[in-house]
């Protein structure tokens, strides 16, 4: 699996507890806003996120990413700039 | 502690079966969610837990209302986890946001259960934000600290009325000073000047709880300072005014679990501790008394500094069990004359040092107690040992003692097992009232309650024929063993190694694993094979893997290859020494019977096979012939 791959894998894990969705659902519509994606359930996944794959991001990327394809690139960007926490 | 990741989904199963159940989680599941320091776990479990219903079975329930000066975040789900972790199931209200003040002044805490009653315990989660000014001028630390005493000031006015009219217990706690507020200060006697008057803001909020019978403070600044979190996330302080990290507000939550459990009258009452590798490091029985770690350097100041703790323990209330699994005269001679000893034997009220199940010597301590054994702690370097107090009495706090021994202290305290609200006069006098008291026998029922465990432990012993490179451990081991050694012949290498080149003799090692990792070598046998007749010259066994049956796997082994080359017995010995007492029963617990010489056990191989204990997997290693 290349690392783009395991990273959606495992976001879509987190994504699907947070918002109460099947990974399914996620993989085949992949805008956020057609889920609950408020300021309660994006915080939390944040934590999550932070958390599993030990980095900090910058909220304003955070905040602008729309699909789930745009939170994969967050992170891959970010992973592989090795920025410290 | 659940941090593997099939460890971490496994716990939130058994928490989401037994919600879903309506029940309890056991007292195991319980365990392993207060072992739990990871903030995204405990606030998933939080989550699962809130279907809990309010009147589950085995928990005590506890009305919390939680009160804050910023946005509380996790705050509930967290405090949720940790106090079902410690035994009680909580209903908690959170007030709007920042609604602190107006829910104070306003009376009955805002009636938050909607039902007119009081709350058991009111949280008031406070933050630098309300304290502080909205603006301060920096050249004026003066006029800073005038401020903050006049926010106490309007707080304690608050918290006092307040309580006027409930029978809640209230929590506040200390607030630690963002370090941008001093760094403003360019002067540093200014900055002094105002971290002074934090300080003193902290000092007046402990201060309540002298004044207030009502009010319990708790030093969030100081337990932040002594954690593995960072205090502040300032992207979320800015962004969504929740000034703490979640780790943070984990350690608050932990602090206000411990107010509660107290209160709610969950304290233990009973300490029960393991001996070696526990109160000192190394094995009595193969170091002496001498050779055990104890006061001194590293790693000696680590075991005497807990038995200090330990002792104040006790001074304050906390009833001491000693339960080793050891020659009861060594370990009482080695505690009374130990020059670095801080526990002496008159300072456990039970004394359980024999080779039983440490669960039977628990049950047997509690019962001479007269105590229920939800009141013990136990504390074990040994996984195995801790593993089957936890599967046979769930409801025993469990302490680990391994890794490295500079963490014991921290270990025993970090949960507050023994927090009470107020120390009585019958704490005080309560180690005095229990009258020291011994637990010498074995207990007949032997392993019998313990074969589910052993199966579920899946042992395997691996029997080796020891060739040029295995001499010098087993040369080793019959060096080091004392206690189950049964001739105290002590075949040094070079006879080790001529007996295992001789066709006439046998040496064998034996190696165990289980679920808890790999022992490495613990047994050996030295075999004279030259007649009709096999003889044991010696067997040692590691004290550490005794009680799982292993040297009855090595008699199988044994049995296996003698009946194999057409041998008609097996002859063991056993000569007593000071310290073999353990390996008195061995033979004759192992089938065999004694001949007409003192010391001398005889096993015919008439054809049965001879079986190791159905729990083990005994494997031979193979690559020499044998």
């Amino acid at each position: 699996m290349s690392d783009a791959a395991s990273v959606e894998a495992t976001i879509l894990d987190i994504l699907s507890e947070t918002l109460d969705e099947s990974v399914g659902d996620l993989r085949s519509h992949r805008v956020l806003a057609a889920y609950e994606w408020d300021s309660i359930t994006s915080l939390l996944s944040l934590a999550q996120l932070e958390s599993q794959f030990g980095v900090t991001l910058d909220l304003r990327s955070y905040h602008a990413a729309r699909t789930v394809d745009d939170l994969v690139s967050l992170i891959v960007n970010h992973t592989s700039q090795g920025v410290p926490r | 502690m659940a941090e593997d990741m099939s460890e971490r989904r496994a716990l939130l199963d058994l928490l989401r079966a037994a919600v879903r159940d309506g029940r309890a989680p056991e007292p195991a599941i319980r365990g392993a969610l207060a072992g739990v320091d990871d903030p995204v776990l405990m606030r998933k479990a939080g989550t699962v837990l809130a279907g809990l219903p309010p009147d589950t079975t085995g928990l005590p329930t506890m009305r919390i209302a939680v009160l804050a000066t910023f946005t509380v975040g996790p705050f509930e789900q967290l405090l949720r986890a940790a106090m079902v972790g410690a035994g009680a199931l909580p209903a908690i209200a959170t007030a709007g946001y920042r609604a602190l003040d107006l829910t104070l002044a306003t009376g009955g805490f805002g009636d938050p259960f909607g039902d007119g009653g009081d709350p058991d315990l009111v949280a008031c989660l406070l933050d630098e934000s309300y304290f502080l000014p909205g603006d301060w001028n920096a050249v004026d630390a003066a006029g800073l600290a005038a401020s903050i005493e006049q926010r106490f000031g309007d707080l304690r006015g608050l918290v006092v009325s307040s309580l006027r009219r409930s029978a809640a217990t209230m929590v506040l706690h200390t607030v630690p000073l963002p370090a941008e507020v001093l760094d403003t200060h360019l002067s540093l006697r200014a900055r002094a000047a105002v971290a002074r008057a934090w300080h003193e803001l902290n000092a007046a909020l402990l201060g309540l709880a002298a004044q207030h019978r009502q009010v319990v403070v708790v030093d969030l600044a100081g337990a932040l300072a002594d954690g593995p979190y960072s205090a502040r996330d300032h992207r979320l302080h800015r962004y969504a005014d929740m000034p703490y990290t979640d780790g943070a507000l984990l350690v608050l939550a932990n602090e206000i679990r411990r107010v509660a459990q107290a209160r709610a009258g969950l304290s233990r009452k009973v300490l029960a501790l393991d001996l070696d590798n526990t109160l000192w490091g190394g094995v009595l029985g193969e170091a002496g008394a001498h050779g055990v770690q104890l006061g001194g350097l590293y790693p000696g100041n680590c075991y005497q500094q807990l038995q200090r703790t330990v002792a104040r323990l006790r001074e304050q209330g906390v009833i001491l069990v000693l339960t080793s699994k050891n020659d009861a005269s060594l370990v009482a001679k080695a505690l009374a004359q130990h020059p670095e000893a801080l526990l002496r034997p008159d300072a456990f009220s039970v004394t359980a040092v024999n080779w039983s199940a440490k669960a039977e010597n628990l049950r047997a301590a509690a019962a001479s107690l007269g105590l229920p054994t939800q009141a013990f702690v136990f504390m074990d370097d040994s996984a195995f040992e801790r593993g089957h107090v936890g599967e046979e009495l769930p409801e025993v706090a469990v302490v680990a003692a391994d890794g490295d021994p500079a963490y014991l202290v921290r270990s025993l305290l970090r949960h507050g097992w023994f927090d009470v609200l107020e120390l009585t006069e019958t704490d005080l006098r309560r180690p005095a009232l229990y009258r020291s008291r011994a637990l010498r026998e074995d207990f007949s029922t032997g392993f019998g309650s313990s074969q589910d465990y052993l199966r579920a432990l899946r042992v395997e012993v691996v029997a080796e024929r020891v060739t040029g490179f295995g001499v010098a451990r087993v040369a080793q081991l019959a060096a080091r063993t004392n206690q189950f050694n049964l001739t105290g012949r002590r075949y040094d290498e070079a006879a080790t190694a001529a007996m295992s080149t001789d066709p006439d003799h046998l040496v064998a090692s034996f190696s165990v694993s289980d679920r808890f990792g790999d022992e490495g070598v613990v047994g050996a046998l030295w075999v004279d094979r030259g007649g009709q007749v096999w003889r044991v010259l010696n067997a040692v066994l590691s004290c550490r893997v005794l009680g799982r049956g292993v040297e009855l796997a090595m008699v199988a082994w044994l049995a296996g290859k003698a009946m194999a080359a057409n041998a008609t017995a097996l002859r063991g010995e056993y000569v007593r020494s000071a310290k073999n007492g353990v390996a008195g029963g061995f033979w004759e617990g192992a089938g065999f019977t004694a001949t007409g010489s003192a010391g001398v056990f005889e096993l015919d191989l008439n054809g049965t096979p001879y079986l190791a204990p159905k729990w083990i997997r005994l494997l031979e290693r193979s690559g020499v012939p044998t």
